[in-house]
């Protein structure tokens, strides 16, 4: 019983660590099941929604000082809400401009795409240190969500767990888009088929540019959520793009359970492994992965993809 | 991303040779020292003094990194301004070390090779100081480990050809582990990051613990780059230790104070970093907590810091860290002894300067100390005041972070295991060079 108990809070943990790492391959999961396209400027755009909600909360606004002044005197609760709902919003034409430069690695070999973002993620890091300079930030968070609270006689981050509800609403809005609209049968079709969508009338270039937009949204909105947590610096991208890649790898390239699951699988195997073998936590996402492609080399609820070809 | 002044004439094989014999007549016999194959003499002359500085720009330590770079600059502008050394300009060259040993090695092998620096400076990293030290080793090539504070750096990875110039883990540990033993309690919990620094530093603070009667219960080994510390930060509740010793650095440390502050665990048991690097804490006062050690503060009440304080905020007006900080502090004081030991020794012949630095004493009023400070002839490691301090709860202004609560002489902090784990090698093992 005392395990158990012992056990409890990592289990719980575990779970709200998955969430958060679902959230951050959420985007990323969509522009590569969808378009096929590997984002490695995820991270960095990831970081640019943080950076954004920063400057929307703190407030540190390119604006007039009696208008700033306004703003900062609104509540913080407020400015957080419209963090949360603007910085994507921000980040958004970021996501454009990078759709339009991708165009001409389409069908080609995925290593012209890999090499582009990868080029446009160092010039996004970049143009953050030019902007905000080296020093860190810390997202200022309302007094309702920060602070700790007491269960199973430990105290808990308040907003561990706002940020993992956040993480289920947003999972829950791109399953409702991808699963149950008319544009998201238009995208799945367009992955699976583009010439007979095409044929149909549809106009696949401008369903892309829909996704890539939604996939950099989100990943803005996951550096909104988690930057509370991880703090605000340059190169905070960089502790996104590689577990959401996993995740993405360990779930299988395209499936949107793929993400959840493999996600949650994530966190708690580093929520378990970070209380009882420490050494390992950061190891052991590596070894899950290891072990799941060794038994099925597209991921968990992978399907053919043409990146296989 | 590299940066580089003046860059050096390159040197044709005959001039090289042509250098080496009338460096060898005019320095007597020192260049001589050694295997043929493993000397080097390079021209002379006007020919500017190279430094190269191995500074992380990127990854856990690339903030310190670039800190650690302000104050060697600014040593090194005070020295050109002044004409320089030997009658000869410095020169400097810097390139991103990435917190990565690897490209530590890549770096210094390039500068010594390549760009013909006769000196590197820098690193944080214990990783990557050590990386440096080899190459720097292989060629003769003397190496100031700015910043690195692992017990090991003047231990068992020494070198004849490497001083360390920031206070170590166990100099930290005995200002600190016998006042909280006493004070607060006997059951001690560590968090140690899983590099050499970590290892290093928590097991010269575990050697003190027990020594002075107290257990360690646990120790937590967290990686390199974590961001989520809620696995320990359950862990640490439920194990309940009296004290927190923690030997965490750079982002890290960042991400860890961030989680800490944010549930108030600071009260719930007394933490203890071992040691606080500036830029680390620059930017996030209000997750500064518990006891900490450092080696210098820019409001302690001394002659000559004002001054510095205002010749380095003259020199970056733009620096996103507004007053120089420990890091900075080491960088600037090991560049300008490096320079000063090149002029006492008269020459940039690597043995003479070795000779001129080993033993070397600086006055505390020199260093802007409490007490003098000297470089240990045994392990080459620069024995100093260590300061123990807290958050500040009555600042003079916003850079006013710290309250120090306690600075201890050099030889009541000394690594006592140290000499006995390094061995330096003889002048006859060290490849002579002269530029």
């Amino acid at each position: 019983m005392g395990t158990l108990l012992n056990l409890l809070p990592h289990l719980v943990n575990g779970i709200t660590l998955g969430l958060l790492f679902a959230l951050i391959a959420l985007g990323f999961m969509l522009i590569l099941g969808l378009m096929e396209q590997i984002n490695l400027a995820h991270g960095s755009l990831f970081a640019l929604g943080a950076y954004f909600a920063y400057a929307i909360c703190a407030p540190r606004l390119p604006l007039p000082p009696d208008v700033l002044g306004m703003w900062a005197a609104v509540p913080l609760g407020w400015r957080f809400a419209a963090a949360v709902v603007l910085a994507p919003i921000l980040v958004a034409p970021f996501g454009l401009v990078l759709e339009r430069l991708m165009r001409r690695t389409y069908g080609r070999d995925p290593l012209y795409g890999l090499l582009l973002t990868f080029g446009v993620a160092m010039v996004l890091e970049e143009l953050i240190r030019m902007v905000w300079g080296t020093r860190d930030y810390i997202l200022p968070v309302p007094r309702e969500m920060s602070g700790g609270f007491i269960m199973l006689d430990l105290i808990w981050s308040t907003y561990r767990f706002w940020a993992a509800a956040l993480a289920i609403v947003a999972m829950a809005g791109v399953w409702a888009i991808v699963e149950r609209t008319r544009f998201g049968a238009m995208v799945k079709a367009g992955a699976h088929d583009s010439e007979i969508v095409q044929a149909l009338g549809i106009d696949l270039t401008r369903l892309r540019v829909w996704v890539f937009v939604l996939g950099t949204m989100l990943a803005a909105f996951a550096g909104v959520v988690l930057a509370p947590l991880w703090g605000i610096r340059p190169h905070m991208g960089v502790d996104a793009v590689v577990p959401a890649f996993l995740i993405i790898v360990l779930g299988g390239v395209g499936s949107f359970w793929g993400a959840a699951i493999g996600g949650l699988l994530v966190g708690m195997v580093v929520g378990l492994s970070g209380a009882y073998a420490s050494e390992w936590s950061m190891l052991s996402m590596y070894l899950l992965l290891i072990a799941v492609v060794t038994l099925r080399a597209r991921g968990l609820f992978g399907k053919k993809s043409v990146l296989e070809v | 991303m590299r940066k580089s002044r003046n860059s050096a004439t390159s040197l044709s094989r005959r001039t090289i040779m042509k250098g080496s014999l009338m460096a060898a007549a005019a320095s007597g016999t020192a260049t001589f020292f050694g295997p043929w194959r493993h000397n080097r003499v390079w021209a002379q002359g006007a020919k500017p003094i190279k430094l190269g500085l191995t500074c992380d720009a990127s990854g856990q330590y690339g903030n310190s990194g670039q800190d650690d770079l302000r104050g060697m600059r600014l040593a090194i502008d005070e020295f050109n301004v002044k004409g320089g050394v030997l009658g000869r300009k410095i020169e400097w060259t810097t390139a991103d070390t990435e917190t990565n040993p690897a490209t530590g090695t890549r770096i210094a092998e390039r500068f010594i090779a390549q760009e013909q620096c006769g000196f590197l400076l820098g690193a944080v990293h214990s990783g990557v100081a050590n990386a440096i030290t080899q190459v720097a080793a292989k060629y003769g090539t003397i190496y100031f480990n700015t910043n690195s504070s692992a017990p090991s750096e003047a231990g068992e990875n020494c070198s004849r050809v490497k001083f360390v110039w920031d206070g170590n883990g166990t100099n930290f540990s005995k200002a600190a582990v016998q006042n909280a033993l006493e004070k607060i309690g006997k059951r001690w919990l560590l968090l140690t990051n899983d590099y050499v620094w970590g290892h290093t530093t928590s097991a010269a603070t575990k050697a003190q613990v027990e020594k002075a009667g107290g257990q360690i219960i646990d120790n937590l080994l967290i990686p390199q780059n974590t961001r989520d510390f809620t696995s320990y930060l359950l862990k640490v509740q439920q194990i309940k230790p009296d004290v927190i010793a923690t030997a965490v650095g750079g982002d890290d440390i960042k991400a860890l104070r961030q989680q800490v502050s944010d549930l108030r665990l600071e009260d719930k048991a007394a933490w203890i970093n071992n040691q606080q690097d500036w830029p680390d804490i620059w930017g996030a006062p209000e997750t500064l907590f518990g006891v900490f050690g450092t080696t210098w503060y820019h409001l302690l009440p001394l002659p000559g810091i004002a001054e510095f304080v205002k010749r380095w905020q003259t020199a970056y007006p733009q620096s996103p860290i507004p007053v120089p900080g420990n890091v900075s502090y080491n960088g600037y004081m090991a560049t300008r002894e490096l320079l000063r030991a090149i002029v006492r020794a008269g020459s940039t012949n690597n043995l003479k300067v070795i000779k001129a630095l080993e033993g070397h004493k600086m006055t505390a009023a020199d260093r802007m100390q409490h007490f003098d400070a000297y470089i240990d002839p045994a392990t080459h490691q620069v024995q100093q005041t260590i300061y123990l301090a807290r958050r500040n709860a009555k600042p003079v202004d916003k850079t006013d972070l710290y309250e120090i609560i306690s600075w201890t002489k050099p030889e009541s902090a000394l690594d006592d295991a140290a000499p006995g784990k390094c061995k330096l090698k003889p002048d006859a093992e060290v490849p002579s060079y002269e530029i």
